[in-house]
């Protein structure tokens, strides 16, 4: 099974590349500065306190033994505990003292768990929506080079890619949410909720998969299985769904792969910006809070799915083209 | 008649001088032709004449707070004047001074990042191709740790308590955006390894480090650079985010970001505030954009699509 020998290489690549990325993440957090204890106990409290309480938690340990720690417990599958976020669901801050040694502390797992489905929804939203624009805008232009339809294409993805999505998603959620009321999309109750952020998002991404959709089916026409099938008489709508697709689709998936952390790096800060209740919210929360047990999962676990994403994409890959070899 | 065959020897030698242009000169040329070039080009110097001089020519001071012209909406709606052609915002200032000084930040975070994380990248994605090996497989790991984890949570994890700088915004967003380039640049390198020259070079004796500065660089990295035009609008866009995040320059000097994020809270009432900055960087960005994928196109049909 020689598929199985590439799937076991990739498996243990993909093993060292999540724990480079939860050492680069973990020493980052350490050498940049802001001392989160300080953050914990507030600004009145007097450094002894501060101390003490570092000493306790293990932050004045060497980097490497904290990692090591650190490392010992992921292998038991626990990411950590938080350090501001206890189970209640409240914020700690200064005022209310609580003691993150102290087992009240949300778990990092759990906090993550429970976000996690909220972010993929969003992000199978938005990938479905530009898949859909991009395929009915990127494959007329595929067909005809250098004619209207590519023109369109190539005017579209011009402007799609030159809108910050940032600001696009504060325009529309002022336009369509508050001043026309088509759609609701700040914070979370239903479905509904999600779909602006997916526009959004799909706006994004809708350039890129145009671009690379026009290139890859513009090359493929010039092969000799089409000339070939066209010989033996298919109709064309046949030649270009069965066979040019299958083999665009190739190019497609590669790029995703690549681009997948780019899309979740777009997914939470659209989040942000939404009040959407996933994980974008509580990325940007813990980074300003320097919650580095959180940080550090959020962290990880976007590499985990960076490398699964990517080891599928080349399983699916391999799969509609079995010319392709690693 | 006489007269064009006259020519004819001329035009020849035009161009057989055409075809032996280097490829990057031939990159150049193919995408000036252009319409999007030309139209890029010029939205772009026009953006950086108006963003050079009107703050100067108009006399006001982005900071300058005026509580009397507070709310002032632009020109083209009821009750719009002259003096704040793009209204003004919650403490009377100018916006379209305070967008333009925004833009000038923008640009330069844009530009900046991209040259560094441009020679940083293409430096590492060099030694990794051209020596291979065992340094090329450690190289290639980290890049794929680094690719993994989005840039802007790298970015507002690093810049999230320190006090973020013009200077430590660029070497952020640079290090964040490395990997890529140093991937390109390893695959190229890899297979310019192969050629017949820098055998050859070997062969007379060169030494390695002279055969990669000398004639591989040399030979790799205009393309690149030319694709690189495109990151400078992605920088812009994660500047603006930064900024909106609170983590960009800090105010009171005034960001594409930290505006929009001003004027969101008055969005139902002074809408202009956060939609003037949004779009005159779309503007901006999309003068870098066509400039950028023309760029990229005659890259592509003079390397005939393979690289």
């Amino acid at each position: 099974m020689y598929i199985l020998g590439i799937l076991f290489r990739r498996l243990i690549q993909g093993v060292f590349v999540v724990l480079f990325t939860a050492l680069i993440i973990f020493t980052l957090l350490r050498v940049v500065p802001g001392d989160p204890v300080r953050l914990i106990v507030g600004g009145m409290a007097p450094d002894s306190v501060v101390e003490q309480i570092a000493q306790k938690m293990g932050l004045r340990d060497p980097i490497p033994v904290q990692f090591g720690r650190y490392l010992w417990l992921l292998g038991h599958g626990d990411l950590g505990q938080s350090y501001v976020r206890p189970k209640t669901g409240a914020v700690a801050s200064g005022a209310e003292f609580v003691d993150p040694t102290k087992s009240q502390m949300a778990s990092v797992g759990q906090l993550i768990l429970t976000r996690l489905p909220y972010t993929l929804q969003l992000a199978t939203c938005a990938i479905a929506i530009a898949l859909i624009v991009s395929f009915a805008i990127g494959v007329p232009a595929g067909l005809a080079p250098g004619r209207w339809p590519d023109k369109v294409a190539f005017f579209i993805s011009s402007m799609f890619v030159s809108i910050p999505s940032f600001w696009l998603a504060i325009v529309l959620a002022l336009i369509i949410t508050v001043r026309l009321q088509w759609l609701p999309s700040i914070g979370y109750r239903d479905l509904t909720y999600t779909i602006l952020p997916a526009i959004v998002l799909s706006v994004e991404i809708i350039p890129f998969l145009v671009r690379t959709l026009t290139v890859s089916i513009s090359q493929l026409m010039k092969e000799e299985f089409v000339t070939a099938g066209e010989v033996r008489g298919l109709p064309k709508h046949r030649i270009v769904s069965r066979h040019v697709l299958r083999n665009a689709s190739v190019p497609l998936l590669n790029l995703l792969g690549v681009q997948i952390s780019t899309l979740l790096g777009g997914v939470l800060v659209i989040e942000y910006i939404f009040d959407y209740p996933g994980l974008g919210q509580l990325t940007v929360n813990a980074v300003l809070q320097r919650d580095f047990p959180l940080i550090q999962g959020i962290a990880i676990l976007t590499s985990f799915i960076f490398v699964f994403v990517n080891i599928v994409v080349d399983i699916v890959a391999t799969s509609i083209d079995p010319r392709m070899e690693y | 008649m006489n007269v064009q065959s006259d020519f004819a020897p001329m035009a020849l030698s035009v161009k057989t001088a055409t075809t032996i242009a280097s490829p990057a000169v031939r990159i150049w040329r193919n995408a000036s032709r252009s319409a999007a070039f030309r139209i890029g080009l010029v939205v772009l110097i026009l953006l950086l004449a108006v963003a050079a001089f009107w703050p100067l020519l108009s006399g006001l001071d982005p900071a300058q707070i005026s509580v009397s012209d507070k709310f002032k909406p632009p020109i083209f709606v009821q009750g719009g004047v002259w003096a704040h052609p793009l209204g003004t915002d919650q403490l009377g200032r100018d916006v379209l001074v305070r967008c333009l000084v925004g833009l000038r930040y923008s640009l330069i975070i844009g530009g900046g990042s991209v040259i560094l994380m441009f020679i940083i990248g293409c430096g590492i994605g060099l030694i990794s191709g051209f020596w291979a090996g065992r340094i090329d497989g450690i190289i290639m790991r980290i890049t794929d740790a680094q690719l993994s984890i989005p840039v802007i949570i790298l970015a507002i994890s690093i810049l999230g308590v320190s006090r973020p700088t013009l200077g430590s915004i660029i070497l952020v967003l640079s290090i964040a955006g490395w990997p890529l380039y140093a991937r390109v640049a390893r695959a190229a390198a890899l297979s310019e390894r192969r050629r017949e020259y820098v055998r050859g070079a070997r062969i007379l004796g060169a030494s390695n480090l002279r055969i990669l500065l000398l004639m591989v660089a040399p030979n790799i990295l205009p393309p690149i650079a030319f694709v690189a035009v495109l990151d400078v609008a992605r920088m812009m866009i994660f500047e603006g985010i930064l900024g909106f995040l609170g983590l960009g320059v800090q105010p009171p000097t005034p960001t594409f970001g930290n505006i929009i994020s001003d004027g969101r809270k008055y969005i139902i009432s002074a809408w202009w505030i956060a939609t003037a900055p949004g779009v005159l960087l779309g503007i901006a960005l999309m003068g870098i954009n066509l400039i950028g994928v023309s760029l990229e196109r005659a890259r592509n049909s003079v390397y005939g699509g393979d690289q």
